[in-house]
């Protein structure tokens, strides 16, 4: 059943970066329309799971798969084409071009459908439509990162994968995001996020895991990781 | 006042002529990742190659131009392998390494030039190109039409340079490379496959630069591709490294400063204006007029 | 001795001494080729002050080492910490700018040069002689400064900033300082070359001083090891050889050859023929060797 079916897997994944072990024998799974959440402090190897799975690094053990097909060591272009996409920590907007031409940058792949995904678009962020030519340095934070959004969706992937998006922003713009994240996943999307903010994130995932200097050391459903005591005390701080 | 206006025509074609370089130099610079200091080199090159195949074909200019654009194109796709192995990483140029092994292609190219061809004496375009008699002349200064055929191509060729860079997909993939490799990359842009098409690019562009020059000078010798070399180079640190907006600017005035100097004073000053320029630029403004966009 | 003889040992001597000149300044990262035009400057200024003011040769290769080092300096107030890029093009620069005045300056020859310079010393053979040894003292004088230079505190440190400029600075190398230092000796070593050179050939001719010789320099440095000065002394006269061994047909084609040998080193043998590693063993099993 389209429901059900498992999107990424994670299985057995070790990367390093020269003698450094970012992350070992890291096992996930995400199904459709999902939302998954990874919570572990900074360092903990979030931005390289959601890289490797990427394909911008290669990994040394494991082997992750994407609708069934082997995508580690795949370059990360063929990947994007596939249907999976990442919103980079930081945004990674390209600040001296303009909102429509990084908005553009995000159909790079599907051209084609590139009218109907831009239409698409401007629905669901009005704000983005109106800023189109201005240069993306000119947005505000909250912005920048609807803007990164956006162009993740001008590829229409399958996946979405979102890293750090509350970095940096502020409480009430970080709420509108996670809103936005959720309508998302209601429209069909399914979304793997990463986050330090582990509070917000689990209280719209269904499921997550927890990342700590390169190892899962806990996984389940969202409820259950709110209610751990550990959980609580490290990340939530109640 | 007729002195002036060819001159700035005059100017302006040559002008046009620095943009495409600084044009075709950055974009090596920055989607390739090299410093090419052989650019010019691979240009004059092509212009060689361009005077073969009209004499061989008894001056038909459209096969020498297509041969000029497929000799640098060529020059570049093979020169590339070489620069991509001594790369350290697809993300940050290697000043050090990527200069010396261009200058090593430059040596080669200006001496083969030196040898290989018309026992290295300069050689002479058709009068056909540049036309045979002058449009305009005033005093001591005439207008060929050929320069004014080359106006015309290099402002065309500048405007659909800067059009492909920022209205197409391939313009935008590269502006992307140029301003964040790693945020490109994620982006799902393939950084390689890129980098090379910056080499295609640079390698058209290269062969219309030929056979403009060809038409404004109407000669060509082993000793133009370090001159101009040298012109591009100062184009590009005026401006500042990998600024193309700047280096429109940049090389529009020096072209039609250089004119002007050319049209006044006697004697071979106006290169020196460059060359000053340019020292006075790097002692005292080292990133560039504009800034340094690497 | 033969001519050909004496030509390959003086030219290759120079070769090794302005290979030297660049290999200095390039542990910094930085390719000076404002030696070159030093080498220009010098050499014409030499050229000029025998012939039309009757300098003693001695007192102008003087001239011609001060000239160097006074360029030399003032350049380097600004150049000194400056990147590899802005060097390499200030220097292009220079011989452009230095080639151009050359040129246009009859006194100095313009572009016919300047001939028949008088001999160093009585007969011809007394003058090849003289020129011989003394570019070899030259040799044997700076390949010791060097060397102690490298072996030095200075030196060690210094070596550091082709890796990484703040490294360097943490460790306590004044960059500027040294920049200057290494970038003034370096220009001083290279307008006594540009003197000796002429004298070699008793003339001076701007064809002695093109940008071929900025790839001939770089060539050497490059294809003998950037990491040792030991490199450029066995390159220099190797390369230099190479081009006169070689049938006359091929040898004008030796820029084309240089360039090549330039770019297959650097692809497959980027740090040079002789190595740190290389250097190190051989100055070790040598030193181990003088103690027995």
């Amino acid at each position: 059943m389209a429901q059900n079916e498992m999107l990424l897997r994670v299985d057995n994944l070790s990367v390093a970066y020269g003698h450094i072990n970012a992350l070992k024998e890291v096992n996930l799974e995400v199904y459709r329309v999902e939302i998954v959440v990874l919570i572990g402090a900074n360092g903990a190897g979030k931005t390289t799971l959601l890289e490797t799975s990427l394909g911008i690094n290669a990994p040394q053990a494991g082997v992750i798969t994407f609708k069934g097909k082997t995508i580690s060591g795949v370059p990360a272009d063929r990947n994007v084409r596939a249907g999976l996409c990442l919103v980079p920590e930081g945004r990674g907007v390209f600040a001296s071009m303009s909102v429509l031409d990084n908005l553009l940058l995000g159909a790079h792949h599907n051209i084609k459908n590139v009218g109907k995904n831009l239409k698409r678009v401007y629905q669901w962020f009005p704000r983005l439509e109106e800023r189109k030519s201005q240069i993306a340095r000119t947005l505000s934070g909250g912005e920048r990162q609807m803007l990164a959004i956006a162009r993740a969706l001008m590829s229409a992937p399958e996946l979405i994968m979102v890293d750090e998006p509350s970095l940096g922003l502020a409480p009430i713009i970080v709420n509108d995001i996670f809103d936005i994240l959720v309508h998302l996943n209601q429209e069909g999307y399914t979304i793997l996020l990463s986050e330090q903010n582990a509070y917000k994130s689990l209280k719209c995932a269904h499921r997550g895991y927890v990342l700590e200097t390169g190892k899962v050391t806990l996984s389940g459903s969202a409820a259950q990781l709110l209610n751990d005591p550990g959980v609580r005390e490290a990340y939530i701080g109640a | 006042m007729q002195v002036f206006i060819a001159q700035v025509i005059n100017g302006l074609s040559l002008g046009s002529i620095y943009v495409l370089l600084a044009t075709g130099f950055n974009l090596l610079l920055l989607v390739a990742m090299i410093i090419h200091f052989a650019y010019p080199q691979v240009v004059v090159f092509s212009m060689y190659i361009a005077w073969v195949v009209l004499r061989y074909t008894g001056n038909s200019i459209v096969l020498a131009v297509l041969a000029a654009i497929l000799s640098s194109v060529l020059l570049n796709v093979i020169s590339a392998p070489l620069f991509q192995k001594i790369m350290k990483n697809r993300e940050e140029v290697d000043i050090n390494t990527t200069m010396v092994m261009s200058l090593g292609i430059g040596m080669i190219i200006t001496d083969i030039l030196s040898h290989g061809f018309n026992k290295g004496l300069p050689i002479a375009f058709p009068p056909k190109l540049v036309g045979e008699t002058p449009i305009l002349r005033v005093g001591l200064i005439s207008l060929m039409g050929g320069q004014v055929a080359s106006l015309a191509v290099g402002v065309i060729a500048v405007s659909g340079i800067f059009l492909l860079l920022y209205k197409t997909r391939p313009g935008r993939a590269f502006r992307a490379i140029a301003e964040d490799p790693n945020g490109a990359r994620l982006v799902g842009i393939p950084l390689l496959r890129t980098g090379l098409e910056s080499y295609a690019l640079s390698g058209i562009l290269g062969g219309l630069i030929a056979v403009l020059l060809a038409m404004l000078l109407g000669y060509s010798s082993p000793g133009l591709g370090e001159q101009v070399a040298h012109k591009v180079l100062a184009v590009s640190i005026i401006a500042g490294l990998g600024n193309l907006a700047g280096g429109l600017v940049v090389g529009l005035a020096l072209g039609i400063m250089e004119a002007l100097v050319q049209g006044y004073i006697s004697g071979s000053w106006s290169n020196a204006i460059a060359f000053v320029v340019m020292l006075l630029v790097i002692l005292f403004r080292p990133r560039g007029l504009f800034g340094i966009k690497l | 001795m033969s001519l050909a003889m004496y030509y390959f040992l003086t030219i290759s001597a120079v070769y090794i001494l302005m290979s030297w000149a660049l290999y200095l300044p390039y542990r910094l990262a930085h390719l000076h080729f404002l030696t070159v035009a030093n080498m220009l400057i010098s050499g014409y200024l030499a050229g000029y002050l025998v012939q039309s003011h009757g300098f003693p040769f001695a007192l102008a290769l003087v001239a011609g080492f001060t000239a160097g080092g006074l360029v030399g300096y003032i350049v380097s107030l600004f150049i000194d910490d400056a990147p590899t890029f802005t060097v390499v093009i200030v220097g292009f620069t220079f011989i452009y700018i230095s080639r151009t005045a050359v040129e246009n300056i009859k006194a100095v020859g313009a572009t016919m040069g300047m001939f028949g310079l008088p001999m160093v010393a009585g007969t011809p053979n007394a003058h090849r002689l003289t020129i011989l040894i003394l570019v070899y003292a030259l040799v044997v004088v700076v390949g010791f400064l060097i060397y102690r230079f490298e072996h030095s505190r200075v030196g060690r440190a210094a070596s550091v900033m082709f890796v990484d400029k703040d490294l360097a600075t943490s460790m306590g190398v004044d960059i500027k300082k040294l920049g200057r230092l290494v970038q003034t000796f370096s220009s001083l070593i290279a307008g006594g070359c540009g003197v000796i050179y002429g004298f070699i050939y008793r003339s001076y001719h701007l064809d002695f001083f093109t940008f071929h010789l900025v790839g001939i320099f770089m060539t050497v440095i490059f294809v003998g090891g950037y990491t040792t000065m030991w490199g450029s002394l066995l390159a220099a006269p190797a390369l230099y050889g190479l081009s006169l061994i070689l049938p006359p047909a091929v040898a004008s084609w030796r820029i084309v050859i240089y360039g090549a040998i330039l770019i297959a080193v650097l692809v497959l043998k980027p740090e040079g023929f002789i190595t740190r590693r290389l250097a190190y063993t051989l100055e070790t099993t040598l030193s181990r060797w003088r103690k027995r």
